[in-house]
């Protein structure tokens, strides 16, 4: 199946809209001290990256649940690799880019 | 009473709800008296949720000093026996579990060693205190623990007085593994 342009422009769009709500949420749960926006797609989240620790990454397992309706178990810690990996993730076990409107 | 609660059940049935007097909370948690803040458990399903009883009397050490001229419980202690129960019934799970493994294997393991496994408090993620708690209160804790994470538990915890909310709020708890540690990476 091959995307017309208008198809592909809206499946950015919205890949670029979730990647701003993951980062938001990000920032809102974990108290981080930075602007969502300048928080980079692939930046690593743990070490010197956004420096996030164990402890943050079952903040972001529930945060996931309560925002998304996605559940990361221990054997997805691969999606914990950047905003990108985890919305990849999002994307792969919902089927579809979720809309951001539609989202809690 | 646990023992003979535990005993009393089929090994491996984590589905009963099972009742802890003080003495089988020793058992269960490596915490001692001035520390050990859960007088009973019950409703214990193992690994799952669970319900406590903590009587708060005017013997308490820490009334001496919290404050001298009023006496009321810190919050940190409140969330320190919501904790402990969290212990109990994740505990609890282990020593189930634990017999039915010796049950398999024929040996006469007794599901010792849990107070060795019990872990720390990882985060208090969320907390809410909304009614002091003073001498003579008795404060009723809940606690539900949510889906594990490698080594560590959300859980999500409240304590009353009766009819009143005192706290509720959430944790991350660790568990230690077998080879020492304290369930951070």
């Amino acid at each position: 199946m091959t995307l017309g342009y208008a198809q592909l422009l809206d499946q950015a769009q919205a890949r670029s809209a979730l990647n701003l709500r993951v980062k938001t949420l990000l920032v809102e749960s974990l108290g981080l001290d930075v602007r969502p926006e300048h928080i980079g797609d692939d930046q690593p989240l743990f070490g010197r990256g956004l420096e996030l620790d164990s402890l943050d990454t079952l903040e972001i397992v529930v945060m996931f649940e309560e925002h998304l309706g996605v559940s990361i178990s221990d054997d997805d810690r691969a999606a914990f690799g950047s905003v990108n990996r985890l919305v990849d993730f999002v994307v792969a076990d919902l089927g579809e880019i979720p809309r951001v409107e539609a989202l809690a | 009473m646990s023992t003979a609660t535990l005993d009393a059940r089929t090994p491996g049935d984590l589905g009963g709800l099972l009742d802890f007097e003080a003495d089988d909370i020793r058992g269960l948690l490596p915490h001692r008296w001035p520390m050990l803040l859960v007088d009973r458990a019950y409703n214990v399903s193992p690994g799952r949720s669970g319900y406590g009883i903590k009587n708060v009397t005017i013997n308490e050490p820490f009334f001496q000093g919290h404050y001298p001229d009023q006496s009321i419980m810190p919050g940190v202690f409140i969330v320190e026996a919501m904790a402990q129960l969290v212990a109990v019934v994740y505990a609890s799970a282990w020593v189930l579990e634990a017999r039915a493994a010796s049950q398999r294997a024929d040996g006469d393991g007794d599901g010792a060693g849990t107070a060795a496994r019990v872990g720390y408090l990882g985060a208090i993620r969320q907390m809410k205190f909304s009614r002091l708690v003073v001498p003579g209160d008795q404060l009723t804790l809940h606690a539900e623990l949510g889906k594990k994470f490698g080594a560590l538990t959300p859980v999500n915890v409240q304590a009353s007085v009766g009819k009143e909310l005192v706290a509720k709020g959430s944790l991350t708890v660790t568990e230690r593994s077998a080879g020492g540690g304290n369930g951070l990476q």
